[in-house]
């Protein structure tokens, strides 16, 4: 089943789209860095050297991995999430899931399957795309970064978290538009709630309002702090906010693995009281 | 041996803004299916016919009622590992070939390696798809995805097959094999249910059969039981009938129609026939002709239909 949902995922085209764009921007970047002959811990641009300003004790190096890791992460798990969202629906379709449920397997284990083969999907784009842009860092600035791969797994784990939140809208509405949008709304919604002290906490002054913010940070995967702290795995950060400290922290890794267990649990709860 | 046996088997939909609105799919369906027969279940669109198979296969819930399938209770996995179901306007994914397709749901039935290849490679062969195994069935007929839908449904060599429309889409050639196999299944043990409204099909190759409308059951029992109740003969009169000719036949009749000269009745035995005829001849009416009319399953079932919708 997760072969098969995997084989559905790159046959929808999105996914090879992204995988084709991935190779392009590996060649490109394979073109275009190169170390500075004169600073070899310098990575230059077309020969331009690329001078980070204020990052403090970040190594350079890793300043430039960081960048790199962060906005090609977040962009392949949204993107990613656009291309599978539909693999849930598409499951619960009249005629498909008949022939799933007449099987000898339980309702959660086609539902989990089916999320996990979705996942797998788009960490297996996420995975090409990181080993390239090692590879690339590796043969030709032989830069041999292992934090940088590490930190792709750390995405990875955090798109099957953040897929909870897809599986369980799939399952109550059976509608791929609506899990994409809804995917998309709950993205800027992780964001907002990450930075609640900042900016939600100032909108209205009550503390139940702030402790009711509080507990949906708790209880939905903490998507934006998870990829925050993703790019820390490559090393110190050289911008971090406020309330958030510079290096790795697995509390967040952990708090979503509860939320989107839950967020799981109820999914598959839900479908085993449906009728089909 | 009963291998199906339901009792009280009810289905209530709700939908709409509170679940205000109700549909009764079932009520109290009892009914057993005996091993080894093909039973086939009748009745109009939305009479709840898929509704009963997919409450056997745990993939609607009952309302309430009871079941037991192969002797084990609603909703244990092993009455699906010796089933098998083809279900109506079934979609495959349609970037698999027919054989990558058996073998991805023999593996959902905990089917493995060469035993599986074997089997699905069997399968093809017998439902005729063998030339098509690597072609990807986005470009099979409805005709070919029907005959690959019923090798999926024989993967696990199930002692119970539940068919929903199967021969929708077949051509006749095509049907008529299906039915052979149909039979050849039945006669190695193997218990059949059939859900269909293609009555003439289901009276060729069914041993008993259930009518349902409304959710209900109307009748079970043989083909010969629904349609032998009633014999009915068909009279072409030297002229036509008066009131009082009709009135004096119509209390040895169990119908009587008359179309000018054409006189139709129906009787229980020949004795009424007889007397029927023996008023005709009393009266001076010359029958020129008498013809038998074979009851059909059809009728048998258009008339209990009817007779529900008047009720």
């Amino acid at each position: 089943m997760i072969l098969l949902t995997i084989r559905e995922a790159v046959l929808r085209g999105t996914l090879v789209f992204y995988f084709a764009v991935g190779n392009i921007i590996i060649l490109f970047l394979a073109y275009a860095l190169d170390v500075s002959p004169e600073n070899p811990s310098m990575i230059t641009f077309f020969g331009n050297p690329i001078l980070p300003k204020n990052i403090g004790d970040t190594n350079p190096v890793d300043f430039v991995l960081i960048q790199l890791q962060r906005s090609s992460a977040s962009s392949i798990l949204l993107f990613g999430v656009f291309a599978v969202a539909g693999l849930i629906p598409s499951m619960l379709e009249k005629g498909t899931v008949e022939l799933y449920l007449s099987k000898p397997l339980s309702r959660t284990t086609l539902l989990l399957s089916r999320a996990v083969g979705a996942s797998a999907g788009v960490a297996l784009n996420l995975i090409y795309f990181a080993v390239g842009i090692w590879l690339v860092f590796g043969i030709k600035l032989s830069i041999w970064h292992g934090g940088f791969l590490l930190s792709f797994l750390f995405v990875c784990i955090a798109f099957l978290f953040y897929f909870s939140i897809v599986t369980f809208v799939g399952i109550v509405t059976k509608s791929a538009g609506f899990s994409i949008m809804f995917a998309f709304v709950y993205t800027f919604f992780s964001s907002a709630l990450e930075s609640r002290t900042k900016f939600l906490y100032q909108i209205w002054n009550n503390d139940i309002y702030r402790t009711t913010l509080d507990v949906l940070y708790y209880i939905t995967p903490q998507l934006s702090a998870m990829l925050d702290n993703s790019s820390r795995v490559i090393g110190k950060m050289p911008f971090p906010p406020e309330q958030l400290a510079q290096t790795f922290d697995i509390l967040p890794f952990v708090y979503s693995l509860l939320s989107s267990a839950a967020i799981y649990a109820l999914a598959s709860y839900q479908f085993a009281k449906q009728d089909f | 041996m009963n291998i199906v046996e339901t009792s009280g088997l009810s289905k209530t939909y709700r939908s709409g803004l509170f679940k205000r609105s109700i549909v009764h799919a079932l009520t109290e369906v009892s009914l057993s299916v005996r091993k080894g027969e093909i039973f086939g279940l009748l009745g109009p669109n939305g009479a709840g016919k898929t509704t009963f198979v997919k409450i056997l296969l745990s993939i609607v819930h009952p309302t309430q009622g009871e079941a037991t399938v192969a002797g084990e209770k609603l909703g244990s996995p092993s009455i699906r590992e010796r089933s098998g179901y083809l279900p109506e306007n079934h979609r495959y994914p349609a970037f698999l070939t027919g054989l990558q397709t058996l073998i991805f749901f023999g593996s959902l039935n905990g089917m493995r390696g060469k035993a599986l290849a074997d089997r699905a490679h069997q399968l093809l062969e017998l439902v005729g798809l063998q030339d098509w195994k690597k072609v990807k069935i986005k470009r099979y007929s409805k005709g070919m995805l029907q005959r690959l839908g019923l090798a999926q449904a024989l993967l696990n060599d199930p002692d119970l097959l539940f068919l929903d429309e199967p021969t929708d889409g077949v051509d006749p050639v095509g049907r008529k094999e299906i039915r052979d196999l149909l039979t050849s299944l039945r006669n190695q043990d193997k218990t059949i249910f059939l859900n269909s409204h293609l009555l003439s099909e289901v009276e060729m190759i069914s041993d008993r059969v259930a009518i349902l409308n409304k959710g209900k059951v109307l009748k079970i029992g043989t083909i010969a039981e629904l349609t032998s109740k009633q014999i009915e003969y068909e009279l072409l009169l030297d002229r036509s009938l008066d009131d009082s000719i009709i009135e004096k036949l119509r209390p040895h009749l169990l119908s009587l129609n008359v179309e000018g000269k054409k006189l139709v009745i129906a009787v229980e035995t020949n004795v009424e026939l007889n007397t029927s005829i023996d008023i005709l001849r009393s009266k001076g009416i010359l029958i020129e002709s008498m013809a038998q009319k074979r009851t059909t399953l059809e009728d048998s079932f258009i008339d209990l239909i009817q007779r529900e919708a008047t009720s």
